[in-house]
């Protein structure tokens, strides 16, 4: 019963957002693509973030697959759809080679890795002048679509899809169970059987391919990349604030976090330009203080205080 | 053939040796005591047969496979399961999830039939409303879940390390009959660590005694416990 109306909720909300483009014109449709794209990020942040590794690396994977994208479009003449395949596997690649070093670290120790590993990928792409186009970057010949509004956000659209799929795939499945004991106590879930090397690979790459293909679509949408576009820090940043104020440990926290901030960013880069990002300071420290589970985690707390209260009246 | 086998087991912490040269067997069916003063390396001995631990030098053999060096999940696949004596529920999982994760994980099933056995498992020790989160559980429902999350891995070999510590008699004596019929019932190979003597004569057929890491007895409990050197060993750690 329950189950049947969340179905039909989601059905209405993929309707609504797929037919976007018959009643938004091409500036709204390019702050859902922003939107679209931070979310999905969000979304994959914190499919990996479930087995309680915190990754800073978002924007270097969302850049390597950004580059493989356009490079494999401009020095071997892929087809631009099929580049964001191949830059989606690519990242997968790089995550698998990466993973069998990082992911024996944790905690902070992971995290600093990340970080340092986007910034190598950043200073890669700015010093190999010749093959990547150096600090000026890369010009595509065309844009993907020929830059049609519509089309540009139905491709960016499919991604965040694909995403919200294998994150809710990560929740309904064993990976649910694998990821939380990994998160909860290693001990336990050793004993249980689970192979936690193998689980961390196995999200750390899914999730890198993830942003990796968001960071594709991105490129070929824009026809044009740089080293420090590609690799912005707020690819990293935004995603995480969201994941945060939304609830983490869920699909829809980061969801919801992504639609606020998102939204809210763009009316303030109106009124303040830059405005946006010390809101977005404030929001991750008072966040952090004050509901560290987000919002959707204060709803599921106010909602056991309830049931509780209502069991102990029984 | 022995299920367990343990030859010269040793484990030395930067100086501390914990577990010194133990060699001991298991059989099938049997419920087996490890008793000794704290300090004496009964946890540390399990962490080494379960792999939580590597140990220092020694060996040991599963149905007389060498899995010294086997990382410790593989051994909870094979039939090796054991409890904690600091609990470690995953409090993020509920109840049922905390233990049916051994029956997803080392025995491969599939989630419905996981908490199809899960269920089944936790009727059996008497554990109800498992859609709870587990910091609703009581001590004895905590035990009862580590328990019931050992036994989902469907292990030949299971180790209990101080499950009845903190339970009052009662619930200790429900306990271990519970313990007791499982393990007739499944042929299990159970090792117990208790303090409480009065459960080691109850569950026990055959006990070990460490002391500062060193086997110095093996017998049945009524000849053990009127061994001058156990006697000793208890009365140095009282003194
Ligand atoms: N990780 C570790 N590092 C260093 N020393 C340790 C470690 N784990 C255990 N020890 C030491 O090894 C010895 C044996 O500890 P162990 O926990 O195995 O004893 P125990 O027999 O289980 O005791 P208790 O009855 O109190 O549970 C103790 O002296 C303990 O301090
Ligand atoms: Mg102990």
């Amino acid at each position: 019963m329950k189950l049947k109306s969340s179905y039909i909720v989601v059905a209405v909300l993929s309707v609504i957002a797929i037919a976007f483009p018959a009643f938004l014109g091409a500036y709204p449709l390019n702050v859902a693509r922003s939107i679209m794209t931070y979310m999905a990020l969000a979304i994959s942040w914190d499919m990996l973030l479930r087995s309680g590794q915190i990754s800073f690396g978002i924007a270097g994977l969302f850049g390597l697959g950004s580059y493989a994208s356009a490079l494999a479009v401009l020095r071997g003449g892929m087809d631009p759809m099929l580049s964001i395949v191949f830059a989606a596997a690519f990242a997968g690649v790089m995550a698998y080679a990466l993973g069998f070093a990082i992911l024996r670290l944790r905690s902070m120790y992971f995290s600093i890795t990340t970080l340092a590993l986007m910034e190598i990928f950043r200073i890669v792409m700015h010093n190999l002048h010749d093959f990547s186009g150096g600090p000026e970057g890369v010009v595509l010949p065309s844009v993907i679509f020929k830059g049609a509004s519509p089309a540009l956000y139905w491709l960016c659209l499919a991604g965040l899809f694909l995403t919200i799929g294998v994150s809710w795939f990560f929740e309904k499945s064993k990976m649910h169970l694998a990821l939380t004991a990994i998160r909860n106590d290693e001990t336990s879930a050793r004993s249980s059987g689970v192979n936690i090397f193998n689980y961390l690979l196995i999200a750390f790459v899914i999730t890198s391919v993830l942003q990796g293909m968001m960071g594709a679509i991105q490129v070929q949408s824009y026809g044009f990349t740089t080293p420090d576009t590609a690799f912005d820090a707020n690819f990293t940043l935004l995603p995480l604030a969201m994941a945060l104020l939304g609830g983490i440990h869920s699909t829809i926290g980061p969801m919801a976090g992504a639609v606020l901030l998102g939204v809210a960013s763009e009316w303030l880069k109106l009124k303040i330009p830059y405005g946006h990002l010390v809101v977005y300071g404030i929001i991750i420290i008072l966040v952090i203080l004050f509901m560290p589970q987000g919002l959707f985690g204060l709803a599921r707390k106010a909602r056991r205080e309830r049931s509780k209260a209502g069991a102990s009246h029984e | 053939m022995s299920k367990l086998v343990t030859t010269g087991l040793t484990k030395a912490f930067s100086g501390l040796v914990a577990v010194n040269d133990v060699s001991f067997t298991m059989e099938e069916g049997e419920i087996l005591g490890i008793i000794g003063p704290n300090g004496a390396g009964k946890t540390t001995f399990i962490h080494l047969v379960s792999g939580i631990l590597m140990p220092s030098s020694g060996r040991v053999e599963f149905k007389g496979k060498d899995i010294t060096y086997m990382p410790a999940h593989e051994r909870s696949r094979l039939g090796i399961a054991r409890t904690y004596q600091l609990i470690h529920p995953l409090e993020n999982l509920k109840v049922i999830e905390n233990v049916m994760i051994g029956a997803v994980f080392s025995r491969g099933k599939s989630l419905k039939e996981a908490r199809r056995s899960a269920e089944a498992i936790c009727a059996e020790l008497g554990l109800e409303r498992l859609e709870r989160d587990t910091a609703q559980l009581s001590i004895l429902e905590i035990k009862k879940m580590e328990i019931a999350r050992a036994l989902a891995n469907e292990p030949e070999v299971l180790f209990l390390d101080e499950v009845m510590a903190g339970l009052n008699s009662d619930e200790t004596l429900q306990l271990i009959a519970t313990v007791k019929r499982i393990a007739l019932e499944r042929k299990m190979a159970v090792g117990v660590v208790e303090h409480v003597m009065g459960v080691i004569r109850e569950l026990t057929q055959r006990v070990i005694v460490l002391e500062a890491g060193e086997l110095i007895a093996e017998g049945p409990y009524e000849t053990v416990s009127k061994n001058p050197r156990v006697i000793e060993a208890y009365l140095g750690g009282a003194a």
